[in-house]
Order: structure tokens, then C-alpha cells, then sequence
């Protein structure tokens, strides 16, 4: 039987030669794929953003851990049907323009690939019309702004007034986050989310898409 | 108590006296704020025109560049990096290329010129205009440039643990520079160096502390110890939370410590009460919603609460909690200037 504790804590622990190893080792068992995520990469992503949050590990062990959870993701990928059990949803996300900060968007892309969502990273300084061409093209459930600049916060009203004036609004779902913003500011720009970081970006995502 | 100068208003902060009047600076004033409230005014003019008790220069503002591509605004960075401006941000370009990307690399490598004469025309200029008077401030940043240019932030931080050593090659090299640029800075006249690369996050240090002290403090170190053989007070900047490593920060031996990032929780009343006999408390004033978007009335309360827990007894320098952006409302900031001259006044008279 397939040890997804041992595959859980290689990723944790940012080891990418064995959890490549193991993600090969599960696959040539016949383990399903969706099972190796869920019982063996989403616990990994888990309990790394808590360690982030709590303060028990760092930026650099964070980065190694989404390493190993991107290498085993890779070799996955083949096997995961797009819209199967493990698949959450589809997310676009970026920092908005004349912001040029990604750590923090960097940090949500990989708890959120690790927690089943397909996300497309548009980048940082991304203007307000590239977020919504982005969502014409259709099947998203989800838009990230990000913003560390309190100057660049504007940019997220100005991209969901974008998105309403080209009737995208309805069809995605719109959560913001970084340092400078609150609660207040999303309700007040007509957001559907804030997170204040990534492990509860992962939840409120989550909470979207079932509605 | 007799007016006091400008340099020594800030010169008995650091030293942890108690001055004339709370002394205030900023390390950076957007140029849209300094054209709102004295049009037409260099950075300079300003500076006296608000009767600001430092002037600061940076060091990436003196690095020499080679425009690679004007319209879209890539250049190449003194180091070797190749960066893309944005046309709105404040001048924090993104890294397309680091200098570094092997070891091969790094063999090869040949540091910049510490020396370059026209580096220090500004601060030569400063010094003709405001030596004695004015506090003549200069930044450094060694490990910013290590992440922001040598290396790259993510390879950087993936290094301090697949390959520490190549680290520790790279910080050995900055050392060079530094320690050769801190001592031409001091030469040409700057009363005060300020170490501003951000070492946390909101949530607290960027890296585990022990690779804080293997990988960021020696040459921080090296620097402040410099400093004061020298008789130059060495000051720290950094964002985000910083209760983790406030403990070394002081044992380094800086003189102060900005911004006591308030948007990261950090307690000013706090800061003082644990910290504030052993190094200069900065900062504070909020200027992500505050200064922005904040009343008149409230700057005027913060300004006087931040002086009443961090003021008692001097050694406090009354500063935003990080710059003074684009997006500060120029009125605000004046407003935080006012508060600061009246209720700075020492004796302080606040309950």
C-alpha cells in the first residue's frame, strides 16, 4: 500500500528527488492520481501555509516545498482529468498595474495549485484590460488581484468596473488581497472576497466556488 | 532648552537623548508631494522648506544604468541585472535577469566601482549646502541588492538551503563593495548611513533566523561597526513584523530602528518600553490608509500618540511607517509636520 504520509512530508519538506520518486513510484502502483493529491500533495500545501502563517518555517522553505509539490504536480498532471475529483476550479490572477510585487501573489499561486486549482499567473503591473481579456476567454471561476502599493489599490475597482462594463462580472468570481487592504475596501469596491493571507486565500476561494 | 540644529536635533535622537523638539525625516518623498505643496522645489528645497531635519539618499539613485530599451524601460542594473520599470510605481523596477544565474557566473564576476565619482556629486552637493546643519543621510542595501539583482529572489532564497555556500560566496563579495562604499560615503561627508534592505514580511522574518545570521546580519555587522569607529551613527530600515528580530537587530549595534511597520502590528508604545533605551525608535505614522486617506484630525491624534509612547525621555524620530508615496495626500503630510513641531516640544506636555 501506497505511503501518501511519507509523499506528504518530502513535499513539506521541500525534498524534490523523492517526491518525484514517490509521485512515480504511486503512479506505477496504480494509485490514482487524484488520490496522490489529495492524500499526499493537499496535506503537504496544508500544513506548509500554517507553518508560513504560524511562523514556523520561512519564505525559502516555502519555496522549496512548492518546488517538490510543482514537481509532483507535473507528473500528474497527464492523469488528472481537468475537471475530476481533484480539480477545484480554474483561477486568474495577477498584480495590478504599477505594482510590481509578487511574493505574495507567488505564495497564493502555490497553495492554490497545491489545493486543485488550475491558476494562470498574468504577472505583476497587469492593467485592469488585461485582466479582463484574460477572463473573456472563458471557463474561469475565479480573478486575484493582488496589490502592496496603497497607490496602485485603485486598479481593482477600475478592473471590476472593466469587467461589469463587458458584462465578464457575473461569470467570475473576484477576491483581492495584500498588505495594504481590509474587508471594508473589498466590500466597498464590490469584491466578493478579501484574504488577508494565502492559507485563508485558499479558503475563501474555496467557499466561492460552491456557492 | 536652547533651539538645537537640524544635525543635532537628530544626532541627540540616535544617542538617546532628549532634544529641543521630536526630530522628523523621511527616506523617501514622492516628487507628486513635493510639487503639491512647494511647486517647482528640488528635493532639496523641500527638505527646507519643511524644515525636515535630515536629507536622505539612496543608493540605488546613484547607481549608474544602461538603457537597454527605452519605451518599454528595461535597463541594465550597475550589477549586471536586467530590470523593466514600471511606468507608475515608485521606482521599484522588476527583475527580468539576475547578474548571477551560476556559479560560472559568479567566477567571473567584477564588482562595480564603489568609487564612481558621480555617485557622490549629490551627496557632495548636500554636504556644500547643509553640512552642520542638516543631517546628510546615505542608504545601503546589501542584501537587497544580493536578492534584487545578484541572484534573484526566489533562487536566493532556495539557495540559503540547497546551496548555502554559494550564499555565503555572494555575501562575501557584496562585503567587499559595501564595506569600500560605506567608507567613501563617510569620506564625502554623510553624518549618518541607513541599512534599508527589508528583512520580514507582515507576518514576520523572511527567512528562519538562523539563516538571518548566517546569511544577512555578518555583513550588517561589518557595517555598523564600521560606521562607528568612525563616529557615524548606523541605522536599520525594514518593513513587516520584526518582534523576531529585534533582539538582534540591537545586539548588531544599530543606533536606530525604522519603520516600527504599524501595518504589520508593530507597537510603537511596545517598541520603546522593551527596546527604546537601547536604540532610537523611528517611524510609525501610517501611511498606507492614514496618510492617504485619513483626516486631518486623525494624522494630528497619531502624530501625538506615536510622540507620547515613543517620545518620553528623546530617542525617538517621529517618521511614516514607510515613505512618504505617490498616494500620501500632500496635506496630510503637511498636516503630520505641524503635529510634530507642536507636539514634539520638549518638555513634552502629553497625558
Amino acid at each position: 500500500m501506497f505511503n501518501f504520509n511519507e509523499l506528504t512530508d518530502s513535499v513539506a519538506d521541500g525534498q524534490v528527488a523523492k517526491a518525484t520518486e514517490l509521485t512515480k513510484k504511486a503512479l506505477a502502483a496504480k494509485v490514482p492520481a487524484k488520490d496522490v493529491l489529495n492524500k499526499g500533495l493537499l496535506p503537504a500545501m496544508n500544513r506548509v501555509g500554517k507553518d508560513f502563517e504560524d511562523g514556523q518555517i520561512f519564505l525559502p522553505e516555502l519555496l522549496m516545498a512548492g518546488d517538490a509539490m510543482k514537481a509532483s504536480i507535473g507528473l500528474l498532471r497527464p492523469e488528472l482529468s481537468r475537471k475530476g475529483a481533484a480539480y477545484t476550479g480554474k483561477c486568474a490572477i495577477g498584480t495590478v498595474e504599477g505594482d510590481l510585487h509578487d511574493i505574495g501573489k507567488n505564495i497564493v499561486i502555490l497553495m492554490l495549485e497545491g489545493n486543485g486549482w488550475e491558476v494562470t499567473d498574468l504577472g505583476i503591473d497587469v492593467p485592469p484590460q488585461r485582466f479582463c481579456e484574460e477572463i473573456k476567454k472563458g471557463g474561469y471561476d475565479l480573478l486575484g488581484l493582488s496589490a502592496l502599493l496603497t497607490f496602485t489599490m485603485p486598479k481593482m475597482p477600475e478592473t471590476i468596473k472593466l469587467l461589469k462594463e463587458a458584462g465578464l462580472r457575473e461569470k467570475v468570481k473576484v477576491i483581492v488581497g495584500g498588505v495594504p487592504l481590509s474587508q471594508s475596501f473589498a466590500n466597498q469596491i464590490g469584491a466578493d472576497a478579501y484574504a488577508r493571507d494565502a492559507v485563508e486565500a485558499v479558503v475563501k476561494a474555496r467557499e466561492l466556488v460552491k456557492k | 532648552m536652547q533651539k538645537l540644529t537640524s544635525l543635532e536635533r537628530i544626532m541627540k535622537a540616535v544617542r538617546l537623548q532628549e532634544p529641543d523638539v521630536v526630530p522628523t525625516f523621511e527616506i523617501d518623498i514622492d516628487e507628486r508631494v513635493i510639487e503639491a505643496l512647494k511647486p517647482g522645489a528640488s528635493y532639496e528645497d523641500f527638505v527646507e522648506y519643511m524644515d525636515l531635519d535630515a536629507v536622505c539618499y539612496h543608493e540605488t539613485r546613484t547607481d549608474s544604468y544602461e538603457v537597454l530599451n527605452k519605451e518599454k524601460r528595461i535597463v541594465r542594473d550597475q550589477w549586471g541585472a536586467i530590470k523593466q520599470y514600471s511606468g507608475v510605481s515608485f521606482g521599484i523596477p522588476m527583475l527580468l535577469e539576475p547578474a548571477i544565474k551560476t556559479k560560472e557566473d559568479l567566477k567571473k564576476y567584477k564588482l562595480p566601482d564603489p568609487a564612481r565619482p558621480e555617485r557622490f556629486k549629490r551627496i557632495k552637493d548636500a554636504v556644500k549646502r547643509f553640512k552642520g546643519k542638516r543631517a546628510i543621510i546615505a542608504t545601503v542595501r546589501p542584501f537587497a541588492t544580493m536578492r534584487d539583482s545578484l541572484r534573484g529572489q526566489d533562487d536566493l532564497f532556495k539557495d540559503m538551503i540547497r546551496d548555502p555556500e554559494f550564499v555565503d560566496d555572494l555575501d562575501r563579495l557584496l562585503r567587499d563593495y559595501y564595506s569600500r562604499l560605506v567608507k567613501n560615503l563617510i569620506d564625502a561627508g554623510v553624518d549618518i548611513v541607513l541599512e534599508t534592505a527589508d528583512i520580514a514580511f507582515t507576518n514576520g522574518p523572511m527567512v528562519a533566523l538562523k539563516h538571518q545570521s548566517r546569511f544577512i546580519f555578518p555583513a550588517l555587522k561589518e557595517i555598523v561597526d564600521y560606521c562607528h569607529r568612525r563616529k557615524t551613527p548606523c541605522l536599520k530600515h525594514t518593513d513587516g513584523n520584526i518582534w523576531a528580530l529585534m533582539d538582534m537587530i540591537v545586539e548588531t549595534g544599530f543606533d536606530g530602528i525604522h519603520p516600527i511597520d504599524p501595518v504589520a502590528g508593530m507597537d510603537i508604545g511596545e517598541a520603546k518600553q522593551k527596546y527604546g533605551k537601547k536604540i532610537c525608535i523611528m517611524g510609525n505614522v501610517d501611511c498606507g490608509n492614514l496618510l492617504s486617506w485619513g483626516s486631518k484630525e486623525e494624522v494630528r491624534a497619531t502624530v501625538k500618540d506615536c510622540i507620547r509612547k515613543a517620545g518620553k525621555g528623546g530617542g525617538y524620530i517621529c517618521m511614516s511607517g514607510n515613505s512618504i508615496h505617490g498616494a500620501v495626500s500632500p496635506a496630510n503630510y503637511a498636516e503630520m509636520i505641524r503635529a510634530i513641531k507642536e507636539y514634539g516640544k520638549y518638555p513634552l506636555k502629553l497625558a
